[in-house]
């Protein structure tokens, strides 16, 4: 098409991360292949098959949440949500005003609803006392008859929140597409911007499925890594000896703005947001397609969206969670994409140390491709020491290299097929 | 040369209480019928809160398959029928039996897929009632027996994300998607995505389904003690309303450019000529008196369609019935409109309040209404609220005055989304 689409800039960035509760302690994380696996610490997992998770460390991040009055009506992803997007926005060195709160915009990826436990421990002796619902006890269920606790569980709670912090009054939406969730909220900002809804976006994901009943399902789907001894290495995308994948938590934020308007600031632009992809496999609800179909086209749709080749990509940010099959499917579709330039293309996924984020997932490795960029550094695929031959890339391995990073791919791929790709692109660069 | 493309509608599918096809639905509207009912699936005997606008078909009637029966909820099957209802009804299969298979691959994924809901329920937590007993809030236990108590699919029969996921696999469609968690602009939304989509070129056609089912007993409390529930009649702009009553439903438009429909003959009803987004960033539950969300994103919504007030056919409001919303909502037409209002209606008060799938089942109402050039009334509607007594609105059946509507759909955390549609003349004339 004839007309230049408007270029998005990155100009801020935050991160409540299992390896960090902000940005630059997670990319310290990183450098350094630091795990953040540990046993579960949250709940007692002990009875579970899997007893492992990615939490986030302590509560240091809780000084950027804001009033304090707000942690009632947040839940543990939302307070995460709320400290990841402060430090972007703080980042940025800009907040929407009276002036232009109508231009800014927002779009999360929130998680699936993550009731509190103990809520729902005590809503069942409140209203299932033997076990089945019973009508009549709803109605006096102190939990069942709490509007906070009903605010706190929807799902428009975390967006909502954010949005009347910083006076967002323009195009705000909350999507969810499983783990792709993250990926599709910085690629709906990206099209907010381009077709001119708005100037500024807050784009970020949050999540956390670290309870009973989170862990409970995946463990269900035994699409967790068993390896409760040594959770310092369960995750290990791509390797050939991996078995699952880690949960994690946390959230990814980042402040979008106009790149004529970021410019003319001076502000700081850590990476251009070039373009952005989505497909559906359409195969199974769980599976990928061994040949990589499904990831391709989101793959290819995100290169023509940002104008680019596949052989001008220097690194990509897999989706690599350390399942069998995620990881198999996905390393196809890379050769598909890139060719021979595979071999030029290095590789890693950070999974193999912060666990699986899932809704925030795609927003955080959003991040992390703009800061690969910003300091021309990889972060590390950890815990990698057995080749799969049917993984085969050019994974960055042991210590992070230092090399020119212009353009950046970020892969997220969902549960019920949704794939999304986000490109990133070196403002400096030709 | 036209750069960015014209948008249009060929298929439309709805389902709420009241009735299983967009035209049905449309006549039980003509007839005054309001189908919300004291049923909602369990014992409301001492409830304060019992009305509900429930969708009674038999799921197998929906949907004809009972292996994905067992593994989805009610809304899901709601959102997978409509999908497939729209896509009957523009002639997609039809249409695809005439191409070659690399060409049908290409189709695929030159077809987008977007959808809405309000979000997770209470209820998808329901089936670990059991094992919470049995281990006395132990997780130690829940963990150790989960195996004997919880389906092993429990999680991807909660997937949000379900309908998006299964229509794609059942009807074979791969392009771009979303899908929006966001209160009741949920299936609105997935008409502006789908919408942008079209136009930016990622896709030559979509499908924008909304759907919900939030009658469940938490979900219906939570709302009554809020103080959004009607004590009596879901009543919008009446001087005696007293809030809104949930209903279960969705609705599904398809979606393509101009030159995508005519190159295979398709049926046109309708054209989206614009759409706007915005928020009041009060919270989740205030909206602001003064009607400032709904008014700009009206603004924004003509802006793109390139149409003065004068132009705008008819209005079909959100009207949920509580009395914040009717008449912030009023607020915000009266200021953008002046003194010249169109006819203006709204349509929950017939089967509820459907959350996610409101703005869908509205847009498809709307498109039906244009078409055959009436503006339905109110029929809950006896004495209109002083203060609205100025405003157009449909006490009685009208007609719109040019052969466009301004669709509102409002939602949690002071959302507001305007989308504006033109019926395309009727066939044969």
């Amino acid at each position: 098409m004839a007309i230049q689409p408007r270029r998005v800039a990155i100009t801020g960035i935050g991160l409540v991360t299992p390896v960090g509760n902000n940005m630059s302690e997670t990319w310290q994380s990183l450098l350094q292949a630091k795990s953040g696996v540990a046993p579960i610490s949250l709940f007692d997992a002990s009875g579970f098959s899997v007893q492992i998770a990615a939490e986030v460390k302590g509560d240091n991040y809780l000084s950027q949440t804001g009033h304090k009055r707000l942690s009632k009506a947040a839940s543990r992803s939302h307070l995460f949500a709320l400290a990841a997007a402060e430090e972007a926005m703080q980042d940025s060195g800009i907040l929407p005003d009276a002036a232009n709160g109508h231009r800014w915009g927002c779009s999360v990826g929130t998680g699936m609803v993550s009731i509190n436990y103990k809520e729902l421990l005590a809503f069942q002796r409140e209203a299932a006392p033997k076990g089945q619902l019973e009508a009549e006890l709803i109605l006096e269920s102190s939990i069942a008859t709490d509007p906070i606790y009903f605010c706190r569980n929807q799902s428009a709670q975390g967006l909502s929140l954010l949005v009347k912090r910083y006076s967002i009054q323009g195009y705000t939406t909350s999507v969810h597409t499983a783990c792709a969730s993250g990926g599709q909220a910085v690629g709906t900002a990206l099209k907010l911007i381009r077709r001119g809804d708005c100037d500024y976006v807050l784009a970020g994901g949050f999540d956390s499925m670290i309870s009973p009943l989170g862990l409970a399902g995946f463990c269900l789907l035994d699409a967790l890594s068993t390896d409760n001894h040594n959770p310092l290495t369960a995750s290990r995308p791509f390797d050939a000896t991996r078995n699952g994948f880690v949960m994690g938590e946390g959230a990814g934020f980042l402040v979008l703005e106009e790149w004529e308007r970021a410019v003319k600031r001076g502000a700081r632009i850590y990476a251009e947001l070039a373009g952005e992809g989505n497909s559906l496999t359409s195969y199974r609800i769980t599976d990928p397609l061994p040949s990589g179909d499904g990831p391709i086209q989101a793959m290819q749709q995100a290169l023509r969206s940002a104008g680019l080749h596949p052989e001008q990509v220097d690194y990509l940010n897999a989706h690599g969670t350390s399942t069998p099959m995620n990881d198999r499917s996905e390393a196809a579709a890379s050769h598909v994409v890139f060719g021979d330039h595979i071999n030029n293309l290095k590789v890693s996924s950070t999974k193999s140390t912060m666990g699986h984020l899932i809704a925030a997932a795609g927003a955080v490795e959003a991040a992390i491709c703009a800061l690969t960029i910003y300091y021309n550094k990889a972060p590390i695929n950890a815990n990698l020491t057995r080749h799969d031959p049917e993984c085969n890339l050019n994974f960055v391995c042991n210590q992070t290299k230092d090399f020119v990073v212009r353009v950046a791919m970020s892969n997220s791929l969902g549960f019920g097929g949704s794939n999304s790709c986000l490109v990133f692109r070196d403002p400096e660069a030709p | 040369m036209e750069i960015v493309p014209r948008v249009v509608v060929t298929g439309l599918g709805a389902v709420c209480a009241a009735g299983k096809y967009p035209g049905q639905i449309f006549n039980s509207l003509l007839d005054g019928k309001v189908s919300i009912a004291e049923h909602m699936g369990w014992d409301v005997e001492n409830w304060p809160c019992r009305l509900a606008g429930v969708v009674g078909f038999n799921p197998r009637e929906l949907i004809n398959d009972r292996k994905l029966l067992k593994l989805i909820k009610k809304t899901d099957v709601l959102g997978i029928y409509v999908a497939e209802k729209a896509l009957e009804s523009a002639g997609i299969s039809g249409y695809r039996e005439s191409l070659t298979s690399e060409a049908d691959e290409y189709f695929a994924q030159r077809f987008g897929i977007y959808g809405g809901t309000s979000g997770a329920l209470p209820s998808t937590q329901y089936d670990f009632l059991p094992l919470i007993k049995e281990a006395d809030g132990s997780t130690l236990i829940i963990g150790e027996k989960l195996n004997d108590y919880i389906n092993p699919m429990w999680l991807l029969g909660n997937l949000p994300n379900n309908v998006l996921c299964h229509v794609g696999i059942r009807n074979k469609l791969k392009g771009p998607n979303a899908f929006i968690t966001n209160h009741s602009t949920s299936g609105m939304l997935s008409i502006i995505e789908a919408f942008e989509s079209i136009r930016i070129g990622d896709t030559d056609r979509a499908i924008a389904i909304g759907h919900d089912a939030p009658v469940d007993p938490q979900t219906v409390l939570s709302y009554h003690i809020t103080g959004l529930l009607a004590k009596a009649s879901l009543c919008p702009f009446e001087s005696k309303r007293s809030g809104s009553i949930l209903g279960e439903g969705g609705a599904a438009l398809v979606l393509e450019t101009l030159e995508a429909a005519s190159s295979r003959l398709a049926v046109i009803h309708a054209e989206i000529l614009g759409k706007g987004c915005t928020s009041e960033a009060q919270g989740l539950l205030p909206v602001r008196m003064d009607g400032d969300g709904i008014s700009r994103a009206i603004c924004l919504g003509l802006e793109q369609a390139g149409l003065s007030t004068q132009q705008i056919g008819m209005i079909v409001c959100h009207g949920n019935g509580t009395i914040t919303s009717d008449l912030s909502e009023g607020a915000a037409i009266r200021k953008v409109f002046g003194s010249k209002i169109p006819p203006i209606t709204c349509f929950k008060w017939a089967f509820g309040h459907t959350l996610g799938a409101s703005g869908s089942i509205d847009a498809v109402l709307a498109i039906t209404a244009l078409q055959r050039g009436i503006v339905p009334a109110i029929a809950t509607l006896k004495n209109i609220d002083q203060s609205l007594k100025d405003l157009p609105i449909a006490k009685a059946h009208m007609e719109p005055i040019a052969n466009t509507a301004l669709i509102l759909s409002r939602g949690f955390g002071g959302q507001n989304c305007a989308l504006i549609v033109k019926a395309t003349s009727r066939r044969g004339g």
